[in-house]
């Protein structure tokens, strides 16, 4: 009996020593490994130039690794909250152009100024990209890609439908919207444009078409906008085109399911979304992928296009910061930014820019508010919710977008 | 002496379940943001938090949908389960090896994993639901969205719960039948008392505790569900019309960074849990003292 009450005695204690010891061990960083967080769009669209940039930092820097890990645009940010919390960030950090201001007010990054000669192109960044990177005068966000929504189509489908010439105005695009339907009514479920219910990116750009907006200041108060009459007129047009136009689940959202998926499986004859969808349009489809800015609805000018786009930030708690910095010049320099370029992108600069659809689409364009709490109204899915209801016939254009604006209003001016 | 025995394991459970019972309360009267999180320091605020709350209309709006949506869930986890685990009692001894069988796959089954299946199932573009719906003439269910409505949104959630809570309530209520001994039930049949006199006269008094233990534990995890309707519905589709407490709490914390508040919410939570089950038990109790 006392026997195995010492034997038991024994082992719980070299189990505990194991446990501590364990757990110490785990708790060292592995000492020469930067961590990269990047989005999926990045694994998806350009691996290959990820990955020679972590060519170019290893052999600049012997005995270090890149640890690249991809993440969603879904979660990214309560798991990097979770990392400020626990003090194990990454390195350096993708963020999307609008998330950047809370997070910089918060002091959530490191400032890089000094590091911005190191930068290619830096004299030369796109300024609507650079401003989201700036915060009291300091630089703490590198540009990366910016984009703009193009409208990527099926050339044998449009020709099938006996549509002749690419539309230049919202009206010509909507009538072409029929004859796609017609030529396809056999196919069950198929879109002329396969456009998200809750895609806001598509459908606020109808509300600065209209002379409309989001939000503006006023007195440094935010006043919401889409309330207005010229506002009202975008969304009334929006509604028309997409019931026209998409076959849709009317409370789906741009990301899920992946546009290109419905277009590679035959279900849509053009989709809208960022220029780097070619990608992906699948095998059956690849040579008759083709993409044409969206038109206004006045003859001859381009509907303005979301400008979206990512920064590369340094966290402040990371213990490598020049070394982050480092790699952020390998994976931002002149040919990676070629290289986003021959994908669809825009580069992060003037002096690159091209004449390709995207880029023509970019000249003009429309940008969030300014405001620290914007991303809380992207979280909160205001703009969504307004969509669905609005599509859903639940509210009239006039109450969804009244009940959006008040909400906008109270959450831009939050302290 | 003998509570110092259990001394040891006093300490342990204190430090595990009591060190975060204190540490939220500790965060509900702070004010701790991203600033804060930052640097790791928060700011004492007192009851602000909970004024905060407590003068929110999204706030009283989530309580009386999610009380709703718990009534719904467990009245239907209940019956369900109990009205299974009497045709457990009935059937041959195969047919139980089956169906047992069937439950504890669903039981295994991580619940992410589930609503996953289940995502699928419901897809608009090409679910199985809606092919099968439309094959079997039920109506023309192609392209329907199932999740057009809150309504239709939270009634998929409740089948996905119910389906997997199903499980536990029914092996349960299934091993406490066992103790129903079977002359008093042959010898109220004899009687001549129906099926429903026989169940409420002589079976329900002695699963009754069993019963009570299960509805609590069902009222505390369908009150505070999370997982499956966060991600069934998706995160893009979640506003404050089709919030449940436990996802509201999610987005005043975690999404909007705004940590005092959502430990504030969750304690606030643990008081309406603790009322129901209260509410609950002492009329469950009052029906066993009139019997």
């Amino acid at each position: 009996m006392r026997l195995r009450v010492v034997v038991a005695a024994a082992l719980a204690v070299a189990l505990g020593v194991m446990a501590a010891t364990a757990g110490a061990s785990t708790g060292r960083q592995q000492a020469n490994k930067l961590t990269v967080w990047l989005q999926v769009d990045a694994q998806s669209g350009w691996p290959d130039i990820v990955a020679a940039a972590n060519q170019q930092f290893q052999s600049d820097h012997p005995g270090w690794t890149v640890d690249v890990q991809y993440q969603n645009w879904g979660d990214h940010l309560q798991k990097f909250d979770a990392t400020l919390a626990g003090g194990n960030t990454p390195d350096v950090i993708e963020m999307g152009n609008t998330e950047m201001t809370k997070y910089m007010a918060a002091g959530a990054f490191a400032d890089i100024s000094s590091f911005k000669s190191n930068f290619a192109n830096s004299a030369n960044w796109l300024a609507g990209l650079a401003k989201s990177g700036m915060y009291g005068g300091h630089l703490y966000g590198v540009p990366y890609y910016a984009g703009s929504r193009v409208v990527t189509y099926r050339t044998d489908a449009w020709s099938k439908a006996g549509i002749k010439a690419l539309p230049t105005s919202l009206s010509q695009f909507t009538s072409d919207l029929s004859k796609l339907a017609s030529a396809n009514k056999g196919t069950q479920g198929f879109s002329p444009v396969y456009i998200a219910g809750t895609d806001w990116y598509y459908a606020m750009s109808f509300v600065y078409d209209y002379g409309g907006s989001i939000a503006y200041t006023h007195a440094h108060k935010w006043v919401g906008n889409l309330d207005s009459k010229a506002s009202i007129a975008g969304l009334t047009a929006w509604k028309n085109f997409w019931l026209a136009a998409s076959k849709a689940s009317k409370t789906s959202n741009e990301g899920n399911p992946a546009p290109y998926d419905i277009f590679s499986q035959g279900g849509a004859g053009a989709i809208i979304g960022p220029g780097w969808f070619s990608c992906c349009t699948g095998t059956k489809y690849k040579s008759v992928t083709a993409q044409f800015v969206m038109p206004s609805h006045v003859r001859g000018k381009a509907m303005p296009g979301f400008l979206g786009g990512s920064d590369l930030a340094v966290p402040a708690p990371s213990s490598n910061k020049a070394l982050a910095a480092d790699w952020i010049k390998d994976f931002t320099s002149t040919s990676s930014e070629r290289g986003f370029q021959a994908k669809g992108n825009i580069p992060n600069a003037t002096n690159l820019l091209g004449s390709s659809v995207n880029e023509r689409a970019a000249a003009r364009s429309w940008f969030v508010p300014a405001a620290k709490h914007w991303v809380d109204v992207e979280n909160g899915n205001i703009l969504r919710t307004m969509l669905s209801e609005i599509l859903g016939g639940k509210f009239t254009v006039k109450q969804a977008a009244t009940l959006a604006s008040d909400n906008i209003t109270a959450t831009l001016n939050q302290p | 002496m003998p509570y110092g025995l259990i001394l040891p394991v006093v300490v342990v459970l204190g430090a595990i379940l009591g060190y975060p019972i204190y540490s939220l309360v500790r965060l509900s009267l702070q004010q701790y943001g991203l600033f804060e999180l930052i640097r790791h320091q928060g700011r004492y605020v007192g009851l602000h938090n909970f004024g905060l709350v407590l003068h929110d209309p999204v706030f009283w709006h989530t309580v009386v949908r999610t009380i709703i949506f718990t009534i719904a869930n467990v009245g239907l986890t209940m019956v369900i389960g109990t009205l299974t685990a009497l045709l457990l009692v009935r059937v041959s001894a195969w047919v139980r090896i089956l169906l047992t069988a069937g439950l504890v796959l669903v039981w295994a089954m991580p619940p992410v994993v589930a609503v996953q299946v289940w995502n699928w199932m419901t897809n608009y573009q090409n679910g199985v639901l809606n092919y099968v719906l439309t094959e079997l003439h039920v109506g023309n269910f192609f392209h329907h969205d199932w999740y057009a409505t809150t309504f239709s949104q939270l009634g998929i959630v409740t089948v996905l719960i119910v389906w997997g809570a199903l499980p536990f309530v029914i092996i349960t209520v299934y091993a406490a039948l066992s103790q129903v001994p079977a002359e008093l039930v042959e010898a109220a049949e004899i009687d001549g008392a129906r099926p429903w006199r026989v169940f409420l006269d002589v079976t329900m008094p002695v699963i009754r505790p069993v019963l009570l233990i299960l509805t609590s534990l069902s009222i505390l995890w369908d009150f505070g569900v999370f997982t499956q309707p966060y991600l069934l519905i998706g995160q893009p589709a979640i506003h404050p019309g089709n919030y449940l407490m436990a996802i509201y709490l999610f987005e005043e914390g975690y999404f909007k960074n705004d940590y005092g508040r959502g430990a504030a919410i969750s304690l606030l939570m643990l008081v309406i849990v603790a009322a129901m089950s209260v509410v609950y038990v002492r009329k469950m109790v009052r029906i066993g003292e009139v019997q």
